[in-house]
């Protein structure tokens, strides 16, 4: 009894191992055939817990930096908006990397994760088509906000950011290879309304 | 080995955020509570922290978090440690998923998996306590043995002993797997890059500046483009390659060259954090000898690290 008992658990225990390393390898492995058949099955088993993200700089690396500015709008109580100049959000960010053997996710994932989700969700367009999208929206709107919030003072109703794409230039041989002023790309987002009370 | 570095690289994690902490995971954060919930609802993911919005409550999860990955790497309790700590990474990571990178991944996958290995027999405050009691009872040096070794079958604490063991076997086998997984993905990822084909990969990984802590020193590596597409092409070999020569010698200079890599990306990107979690994976492939004789050099209380099993 006892003995059938373990017999069972030690299969059960193998099985589970095995079923467990095919889904997971049908999960990573180009969807082929058998991935496709049993897509509903490989994604319930590996969605959420077992998720595998191993693309850092693959299959390509990036190729460009953005510098990502928000400036903010308040209006007065005369009815009249002053806009306020550019707050470059990434500067802060790379400064808060240079020269940090250990940079915090808040300096190295938070605005360059949000930011290139936002315009893989959104396209060229600035209409958020789905859930996600939205939601991706609403949490770029709030970083900025509370990013500008902790080095400016005073009220605003509404916030606008600029992405300005920079290639990084192929390689030339010697020198600085960064200034590549030519294929620049400026995109500015819509003008965002935030809640003033919450920051 | 395994829990004592995740442990402490969880540990050193959550310090190295603290400041931070209320930005990534408090209820004050710009992925609110909210859109974290509702993120939930679409894919799945549960969280402790997104239970209650308050901030004593939140705190209290942080303090928690931190107790847990400290108690989880000195060893104490360790099986009940270990569930609280995958709970506790679980919770940690959904709540700001959208923070996460490969990093964060890994010690989310190996929280997992730790749970079913006894990864408390050998290098913990649980050994040292058996210890203690073996040397008047005799019963725990017998468990500690037990992993590896033939099983008593009949009665309950044998049937119990072979359990563990087996659980230990397969999750350490899974871990095992996983680890090729991921070389072998990352690889062939990379190759269907047409920057890791022609070797320039690595000069546009430099120049991201979101990872570029030294510029110094990215600079100076940037400036011999020969050397960089021959480690670029080295690094994919080598990922590629992983799975397949860790059945021969040659597991040993391949180990070596990947832990190099790793360093190097720790350094120079600025990612210590998943360069130490792949690290740390990669030891598991090292033999039972290797830790023995580490544990020589070092004056502890050490038994046979018997839960780092071979790959085989």
């Amino acid at each position: 009894m006892l003995r059938a008992g373990l017999a069972a658990a030690i299969c059960l225990s193998l099985t589970t191992a095995l079923i467990h390393l095919l889904l997971v390898f049908l999960h990573v492995a180009p969807t082929n055939p058998v991935s496709q058949r049993y897509s509903q099955q490989v994604n319930a088993w590996v969605y959420p817990l077992f998720e595998q993200d191993w693309r850092l700089f693959a299959p390509n690396p990036e190729s460009v930096n953005r510098q990502i500015s928000v400036r903010t709008m308040h209006i007065g109580p005369d009815g009249t908006s002053h806009v306020s100049s550019w707050f470059d959000l990434t500067a802060a960010d790379y400064s808060a990397v240079e020269h940090n053997p250990f940079p915090s996710h808040t300096s190295q994932n938070m605005l360059r994760r949000a930011c290139n989700s936002y315009l893989e969700l959104h396209g060229g367009g600035d209409q958020s088509r789905s859930e996600r999208a939205l939601m991706i929206q609403k949490y770029l709107r709030n970083i900025a906000a509370h990013r500008i919030a902790q080095h400016r003072h005073g009220d605003f109703e509404s916030l606008q950011l600029r992405v300005i794409t920079m290639p990084i230039t192929a390689y030339s041989g010697q020198g600085d290879t960064r200034a590549a002023p030519a294929s620049v790309s400026t995109r500015y987002l819509p003008w965002w309304k935030v809640t003033p009370h919450r920051y | 080995m395994l829990r004592i570095g995740y442990g402490l690289l969880y540990l050193l994690f959550l310090l190295r955020e603290f400041p931070h902490r209320e930005e990534i995971w408090g209820p004050s954060s710009p992925w609110t509570p909210a859109l974290a919930r509702q993120l939930f609802d679409q894919t799945g993911w549960a969280s402790i922290l997104t239970l209650s919005d308050s901030r004593a409550y939140f705190e209290f999860c942080y303090v928690t978090a931190l107790a847990t990955s400290a108690l989880f790497m000195l060893g104490w309790r360790t099986r009940a440690v270990s569930v609280l700590f995958a709970v506790v990474v679980a919770s940690f990571h959904a709540r700001a998923i959208l923070m996460t990178d490969g990093g964060d991944n890994l010690i989310l996958l190996m929280a997992i998996y730790l749970m079913f290995t006894a990864c408390g027999t050998c290098w913990s405050l649980d050994a040292r306590r058996c210890g203690k009691r073996s040397r008047s009872a005799g019963w725990c040096r017998r468990r500690l043995g037990a992993v590896g070794t033939s099983a008593i079958w009949g009665d309950l604490g044998g049937v119990r002993k072979t359990l563990i063991t087996v659980l230990h076997n397969c999750a350490m086998c899974v871990i095992a797997v996983q680890v090729c997984f991921l070389y072998g993905a990352a690889g062939l990822y990379k190759v269907q890059g047409g920057l890791w084909g022609n070797g320039t990969a690595l000069h546009y990984v430099l120049n991201l500046r979101f990872f570029h802590p030294w510029p110094m020193l990215s600079q100076m590596a940037d400036a011999h483009p020969l050397l960089l597409s021959i480690t670029g092409y080295l690094a994919v070999l080598l990922q590629v390659a992983f799975p397949f020569v860790l059945f021969g010698r040659l597991k040993y200079p391949v180990l070596t060259m990947l832990l190099s890599m790793h360093i190097g990306i720790a350094l120079l990107l600025g990612l210590p954090l998943f360069s130490g979690a792949m690290i740390i994976a990669d030891a598991v492939f090292l033999p039972d000898r290797f830790f023995r004789s580490l544990a020589r050099l070092g004056p502890s209380v050490v038994k046979k690290p018997s839960h780092v099993a071979s790959p085989r």
